[in-house]
């Protein structure tokens, strides 16, 4: 256990120490926000819609916000694999699947909050219409934090066996590069969700891409109520169980088959 | 006109010091690179130029190429100022850097000299005379399909080599090109250059930290210390002024020979391998030779000077710099 | 020109070497084309759900998004030598290299890096212009194709100076990169539809500062038949060359930083 926090703390001081970039990020951020959320009231203005522009407004900042969340991008990562030190990795005496999980974990959310709460914070003061509305309900605000909470549990799943593969091939841009952008189209950052035909989202909202920001956005706004939080949270949890368990699997066969190979 | 022409060269480069604790800002510090550098080299000449790390040999040769702008002083390299004609200059120069490429990496090295062909504007007939001149000479024949990242380190060089010449320049700046290679390809690579000074008439300009370079090549040298000249001449000049320490070593049949010789000498033993420490000054080299002659029967003995470093450290405490 | 000949040379040895590992450049191009392929299926669920913007119809939307898609996209393809590639180029000290041979330093960085898996997504424009032509029903004649043309290369032309923005700012090792990216992607990602869809703050902007509005939507109105955001009739074959200007200023900006790095070195 002590591995992993200490690994988790080393992630967050390197994380910590782009801070010159974190400033030119937000500002980059909010920079889309602002024409995201331009696109939108002027198509709304033409043909108002059943969700209140609040809603998608709100959507867009919070997945703007967030927005670290979403990729996979670990650029030390890439330069192991390219000068082989990846080696060393394998050969410490660690749980590798539990490590890696811990550390895009650690990534994702000393990352992501830092330039979060700025940005929120901007969005909330920008005029009516334009910026984060607050919470539908108390309790729909709680419920977003368990589902942003359990989404991350999910796409850091989802992301290991990612890992797993780059692993494998060596190829680090390929699989990853495929993730970041489904990840980008089907959790709602390129265009919300909320907007696609409705029988799309019945079913897209039941992969574990949309789990990540989608689900918790809809809990925050109130477009989904606080009285269909049973069925999202079983969502997330098949999701976790399933994606932890397959990248438990596949991470031990890979292991294996580095130690016949010999590294 | 020399065909080189420097005149009071200066160079001076600002750095930024880690910041220190407590301070606002980071301490900006100058470097003076270059102080005041003079030197005239004709067509044809075989240079050899070294000096300890920092000593402003890769300054002065990146001001010489064109790359730099100097804060001070003329140069001329056969009538052009290098970084005012950039273009016109660089067409007459080749230079080969030991730790970089100018080749591509994942391409057959024939694919780069042909890059660079359309690069030079060189046209066909003498691309391909050129080439197969150089392909001989530096024996590439067998290499030209392969890529350039699976070529040795020896075999690097040499298609170095073949493309920074590829366009018949005039002068040629190699930077420290012997580094890292074994002992037959740093041969190969000497014997190469002398064939190319020779026959081509190009002037070479090489920047060195082995003294065997300068030994098997340059019978000109110049040391260039913390920026400026500190020797400008002969090898044996060079040799006969600074060059205080000796070491020989012997190679006996015999285990037991054992030379005589006074005490105040170090001798290092291994076996029937002695190596020996002496000052020429203080004893004579030849009356060494003698005594460790008819110590036994002498299968190989070498003498050998001190290391760069060494000499211009003495050459400093010389000039009480 | 024999410039041009070493850049077709150039490109052919890349390709040639990106090709030696298919696999990656298979599955990269694949990442770029659903890239894209996502972004145009953004637009068509909007048109879907949305119907028009404005006074702009489907037709006009898909139009206005496939002139950006292939102005941006062609830009990448041939252009990634001053953006991406430089700071590499830099920090390798690959452009000392550059200075050593006898050819301009602009012109070897754009010879050192092609991206041709960016065909997909100028594919994914073309049909996204040729679905608006159709749904806007565009009466083409030649004068608007040379327009068309002429709005094409002038985008990719100021494209191609802010992609310089980059490489000036890895000679004087500025860190701040993303506030020049927020300009090139974010007027990229905004400049898909047309400007009167934003609020004054970014119509001038991108009028005024990086003249998307000026190089691709004044001449994309015209073609359309639709009114010209309040510019006269005249103007359209003018206000593209207000990308050239653009990259005229930044190309002085770079000399200006070539001349920096020369005097200070790597």
């Amino acid at each position: 256990m002590k591995a992993y926090l200490s690994a988790f703390r080393m992630r967050r001081k390197m994380e910590l120490q782009y801070r010159g970039a974190v400033l030119g990020g937000v500002i980059c951020q909010v920079f889309f926000g602002l024409i995201l959320v331009a696109i939108y009231r002027a198509m709304y203005a033409g043909k108002p819609q059943e969700i209140p522009l609040s809603h998608i407004t709100s959507y867009v900042w919070l997945q703007q916000a967030f927005f670290r969340m979403l990729l996979a991008s670990d650029p030390e990562l890439m330069d192991k694999i390219r000068t082989g030190s990846i080696a060393y990795d394998l050969c410490r005496p660690l749980d590798l699947y539990g490590f890696y999980y811990v550390r895009i974990m650690a990534q994702k959310m000393t990352g992501s909050l830092l330039r979060a709460v700025p940005m929120l914070v901007i969005a909330f003061l920008l005029p009516e219409g334009w910026g984060l509305m607050l919470p539908a309900s108390p309790t729909g605000f709680v419920w977003s934090l368990a589902g942003l909470f359990l989404g991350l549990l999910c796409v850091s799943a989802l992301e290991n066996i990612t890992m797993g593969f780059t692993m494998r091939t060596l190829d680090f841009r390929g699989m990853q590069a495929l993730l970041n952008l489904l990840m980008m189209i089907l959790s709602g950052n390129i265009l919300p969700l909320t907007l696609f035909p409705d029988s799309w989202q019945r079913v897209i909202t039941l992969l574990p891409y949309a789990q990540l920001l989608d689900a918790p956005i809809r809990l925050y706004t109130g477009d989904t109520p606080s009285s269909a939080v049973p069925g999202i949270l079983l969502i997330q949890f098949f999701w976790i169980l399933l994606l932890t368990g397959a990248g438990i699997l596949f991470w031990r066969a890979n292991q294996k088959r580095l130690e016949i190979q010999g590294g | 006109m020399s065909y080189i022409c420097v005149r009071e060269l200066e160079k001076r480069f600002v750095i930024r010091e880690k910041r220190k604790k407590g301070a606002l800002l980071r301490e900006k510090k100058t470097v003076r690179a270059l102080q005041k550098v003079s030197f005239d080299v004709e067509q044809g000449e075989l240079l050899g130029y070294i000096g300890p790390n920092g000593a402003g040999k890769s300054t002065t040769v990146k001001i010489l190429s064109g790359i730099l702008t100097p804060d001070g002083g003329e140069v001329t390299v056969g009538g052009r100022v290098p970084w005012q004609e950039r273009r016109e200059h660089v067409r007459q120069i080749g230079v080969v850097f030991g730790q970089r490429t100018q080749l591509w990496w994942d391409v057959p090295i024939r694919d780069s000299y042909d890059l660079l062909r359309d690069i030079y504007r060189i046209s066909p007939e003498d691309y391909r005379t050129r080439l197969s001149e150089l392909t001989e000479a530096l024996q590439l024949g067998d290499l030209m399909r392969t890529p350039l990242r699976q070529l040795s380190l020896g075999q690097r060089m040499r298609a170095e080599l073949c493309g920074s010449l590829l366009h018949r320049p005039e002068l040629l700046f190699l930077d420290e090109p012997t580094i890292g290679l074994d002992a037959v390809s740093k041969l190969a690579l000497r014997e190469f250059l002398q064939w190319e000074n020779k026959r081509q008439g190009t002037t070479i300009l090489l920047t060195t930290h082995d003294m065997e370079d300068i030994v098997a090549l340059c019978p000109r040298v110049m040391v260039l210390g913390h920026g400026r000249k500190l020797f400008d001449g002969s090898l044996a000049a060079l040799l006969g002024r600074y060059d205080t320490v000796r070491t020989v070593t012997v190679s006996y049949e015999e285990a037991e020979a054992v030379p005589e010789l006074p005490s105040a000498i170090p001798v290092i033993r291994e076996g029937k391998n002695l190596m020996i420490t002496y000052c020429p000054d203080e004893y004579a080299t030849a009356e060494l030779i003698a005594r460790l002659q008819a110590a036994g029967t002498v299968r190989e003995l070498t003498v050998q000077p001190q290391n760069v470093d060494r000499l211009v450290a003495a050459m400093y405490r010389e000039m009480d710099l | 020109m024999d410039t041009i000949r070493l850049y077709l040379h150039s490109m052919r040895m890349l390709i040639r070497s990106q090709l030696q590992y298919p696999v990656s450049f298979f599955m990269q191009t694949l990442a770029q084309l659903v890239m894209e392929g996502g972004e145009m299926m953004a637009v068509i669920l909007l048109v879907d759900r949305f119907e028009h913007l404005n006074q702009w119809g489907a037709g006009d939307l898909y139009f206005f998004f496939g002139l950006m898609s292939v102005t941006f996209y062609l830009t990448e393809c041939f252009g990634r030598g001053i953006t991406g590639n430089f700071p590499y180029l830099v920090r390798t000290g690959q452009l000392d290299t550059f200075l050593v041979r006898p050819r301009g330093v602009l012109t070897q960085a754009m010879c050192s890096a092609v991206d041709p898996r960016r065909i997909t997504c100028i594919a994914v424009g073309v049909v996204a212009l040729i679905i608006g032509s159709r749904l806007a029903a565009i009466e083409w004649t030649a004068v608007k194709v040379l327009l068309m043309a002429e709005a094409i290369l002038c985008g990719s032309i100021l494209i191609l100076g802010l992609f310089m923005i980059e490489a000036i700012f890895s000679i004087y090792s500025v860190k701040s990169i993303e506030l020049v990216n927020a300009l090139t992607y974010g007027g990229r990602s905004a400049c898909e539809y047309p400007i009167d869809t934003f609020p004054r703050p970014l119509r001038v902007l991108f009028t005024v500062l990086a003249p998307f509005a000026l190089t691709l939507h004044v001449p994309g109105a015209w073609i359309l038949g639709k009114p010209l955001f309040g510019w006269p009739e005249w103007a359209v074959w003018v206000s593209p060359v207000s990308g050239i200007v653009f990259f005229w200023v930044i190309w002085i900006c770079f000399q200006k930083a070539m001349k920096h790095y020369r005097s200070t070195g790597s």
